[in-house]
């Protein structure tokens, strides 16, 4: 595993516990929010003070906009929730004229999770970044693991060569530390967290929902519109940690883990198994404080630890 | 603070800020075959709420007191995951407290109906956009037009109207007589109330937008809340009638405060999707196609 650089507080001489750096994404701590589970942060911004996060991933981000799917987009399961959206969102030039300004503002480092339908797009997309002011983009997260659009999702990341030749294409196009999010929906998810190592990705973050369905016994019809949808919530934690646990063990690049993370010892479990950061989701549906929660549960729990450093807890449940 | 206006006249709904509160419960009580009455002391929330907007509704109660350490998986709160958004039926705000009125259609209602006074609910709220200020125009004939779970919404909104001025007639709907979840409410809220049943087995014999046909004069106001298909022909009765109509839309949702775009509700002029609700539930009739897509 890379050994991250100092933690921003270093240079102030404080002894940050819980600071991080991920692939080159300096962040006061390791718990981020995950992509579509907190918008552009202005919803959020409403309860608590976003700089408490360690870092915000945006809202699946098009080159132009997209619409998304018909409902209904939601569906509850045991534990979890089944989800097609179809990454609505209005656009990259949305988000650098509207969004980022704002955001900026509110101290958390900013990561952009990026989609496309085709290479040039993704590339496209990282590209535009390129036009934020300096330090705006914290990185970008390569979505190519979402389960609900025919283009642009699974078809990138359920196959080894397309999941590497975006990557590489996404990295010639943008400077920013680059960070690709896998599917769970492989057979091998360490053979590709490999794959787009090698094609220059800075870090990886997993997992993106487990392809699901439910029926609607009544109408005896499905119940989502896009008739599938992906699963996520603590139903799918298990599964997560474990794929977490595979990659932090097969690749050198940084993990983000994300799955089902409701509280800090969840939090924890990903650090224990190699994660260098998570990311909190659809808890936040639940709870819209729960990142903050998560945070400061991981933070005691650190301390009872005894450990002086998130850092020390990376992997460190690993024989 | 005042949403703001979209084409079509100035937007009178009304948003306000969204906490959380562990709401207690002081009565439940069940109303009919499939239905419960539930009030709530929320004295953070009822201040802050208007008529039309909701709240997200943890169904188990917060359990206090249970040994364990600080941030362990909470397996219990995980089930079910997700809070039910449930409209405001009565409010008080004086008095810090509200009511709801919700038929139990599924898991979660169903525990949601074994609360019992004393216990505590992990409110959020209130969420989204309300009914229109009714003040400013007192001689104008507003309709409340509620068809089921439609109807709960409509009881705070008749005693806002009257507080403003107006004298709001309800029409309300249901399949018979033991559906009309909420009427009662709505009449002592100050509402006269002309029920409408399907088998005729209390009120009028038909369907509540047959009454409103006969009722609906041009420059009416309607506020309506109920299932897509009453909603649709609410939406069409007001347009050729060139009354003023706001829906209460209700969708599927998970977050219920934004961000998860689940509770989308199509834009009348194809343009996209809106958010059930942060951009509603109350929409004004024109912006939004309210038939759920396919069911
Ligand atoms: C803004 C808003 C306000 C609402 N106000 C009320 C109210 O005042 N009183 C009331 O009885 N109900 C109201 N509802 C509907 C209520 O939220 C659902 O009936 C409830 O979530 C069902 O939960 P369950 O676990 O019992 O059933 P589930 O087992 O989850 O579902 C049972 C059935 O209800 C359907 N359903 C699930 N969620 C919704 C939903 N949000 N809207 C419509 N149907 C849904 C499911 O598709 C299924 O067919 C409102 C919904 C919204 C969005
Ligand atoms: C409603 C919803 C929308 C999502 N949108 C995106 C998205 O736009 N881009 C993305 O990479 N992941 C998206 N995800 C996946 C989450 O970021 C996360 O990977 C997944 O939900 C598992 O984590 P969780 O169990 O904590 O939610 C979405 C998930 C949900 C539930």
């Amino acid at each position: 595993m890379r050994i991250m650089d100092g933690p921003p507080g270093a240079r102030t001489g404080a002894a940050p516990l819980l600071a991080v750096d991920v692939a080159g994404i300096r962040c006061a701590n390791p718990v981020w929010a995950a992509s579509g589970c907190a918008g552009y942060g202005r919803e959020l911004a409403a309860a608590w003070p976003l700089s408490a996060l360690g870092a915000l991933c945006v809202k699946g981000t098009s080159l132009e906009p997209w619409r998304g799917n018909p409902g209904p987009r939601v569906a509850e399961t045991a534990c979890g929730m089944l989800n097609a959206i179809g990454l609505q969102n209005p656009g990259v030039d949305h988000l650098l004229t509207r969004d980022l300004p704002w955001l900026v503002r509110q101290g958390t480092a900013v990561v952009v999770n990026i989609v496309g339908r085709t290479i040039e797009e993704y590339a496209a997309v990282a590209r535009r970044l390129g036009d934020a002011p300096a330090g705006a983009v914290a990185g970008v997260e390569l979505n190519i693991s979402c389960p609900n659009v025919r283009e642009g999702g699974l078809q990138f990341g359920a196959d080894l060569g397309a999941a590497a030749e975006v990557t590489a294409a996404v990295r010639e196009a943008t400077s920013l530390p680059l960070l690709v999010k896998l599917s769970p929906n492989v057979t091998d998810v360490a053979a590709f967290a490999a794959a787009v190592e090698r094609a220059g990705a800075d870090g990886v973050s997993l997992i993106n929902t487990l392809l699901g369905m439910r029926i609607d016994v009544a109408a005896r019809r499905p119940i989502l519109a896009n008739l599938t949808g992906g699963l996520s919530g603590p139903a799918c934690k298990p599964v997560a940690l474990r794929m977490v646990w595979e990659v932090a063990g097969s690749v050198s690049i940084p993990v983000v883990g994300i799955g089902g993370i409701a509280t800090g010892l969840d939090a924890a479990e990903f650090l224990l198994a190699g994660a260098s950061a998570v990311q909190v989701g659809t808890a936040i549906f639940r709870d819209p404080w729960a990142p903050v929660r998560v945070r400061d549960e991981l933070e005691a729990w650190l301390r009872a630890q005894g450990m002086a450093s998130a850092r020390e807890a990376v992997g460190a449940g690993r024989p | 603070m005042e949403a703001p206006g979209p084409a079509g006249g100035p937007d009178r709904r009304r948003r306000s800020p969204w906490v959380r509160e562990e709401a207690l419960v002081l009565a439940q009580d069940q109303g009919g075959p499939d239905w419960f009455r539930l009030l709530l002391r929320a004295p953070r929330i009822a201040p802050l709420a208007w008529p039309g907007q909701f709240l997200q509704v943890a169904v188990r109660p917060v359990a206090t007191g249970l040994p364990g350490p600080a941030g362990a998986p909470d397996l219990a709160g995980s089930d079910p995951l997700l809070p039910r958004p449930l409209s405001i039926c009565t409010l008080d705000p004086e008095g810090g407290s509200l009511s709801v009125v919700y038929r139990v259609a599924g898991r979660g209602t169903a525990l949601l109906a074994s609360a019992r006074p004393g216990e505590r609910l992990a409110l959020l709220g209130p969420l989204g956009l309300s009914f229109p200020d009714p003040g400013g125009a007192a001689s104008r004939p507003l309709h409340l037009v509620g068809g089921g779970l439609g109807i709960p919404p409509l009881a705070c909104a008749a005693a806002w109207a009257r507080a403003g001025g107006r004298r709001p007639q309800a029409l309300l709907g249901a399949r018979g007589a033991a559906g009309l979840a909420g009427a009662a409410e709505v009449a002592a809220c100050g509402a006269p109330v002309q029920a409408v049943t399907e088998d005729g087995s209390a009120g009028v014999r038909g369907l509540v937008t047959d009454v409103l046909r006969e009722r609906l004069a041009p420059g009416d106001e309607v506020w309506s809340c109920g299932p897509p298909a009453m909603l649709a022909a609410v939406q069409r009765l007001c347009a050729a009638q060139g009354a003023e109509a706001w829906l209460c839309v209700e969708r599927a949702m998970a977050c219920g405060f934004g961000v998860c775009l689940g509770c989308a509700v199509a834009r009348s002029d194809g343009g996209g999707f809106l958010r059930a609700c942060v951009d509603g539930p109350v929409f004004r009739a024109g912006d939004v196609d309210v038939a759920e897509p396919r069911r």
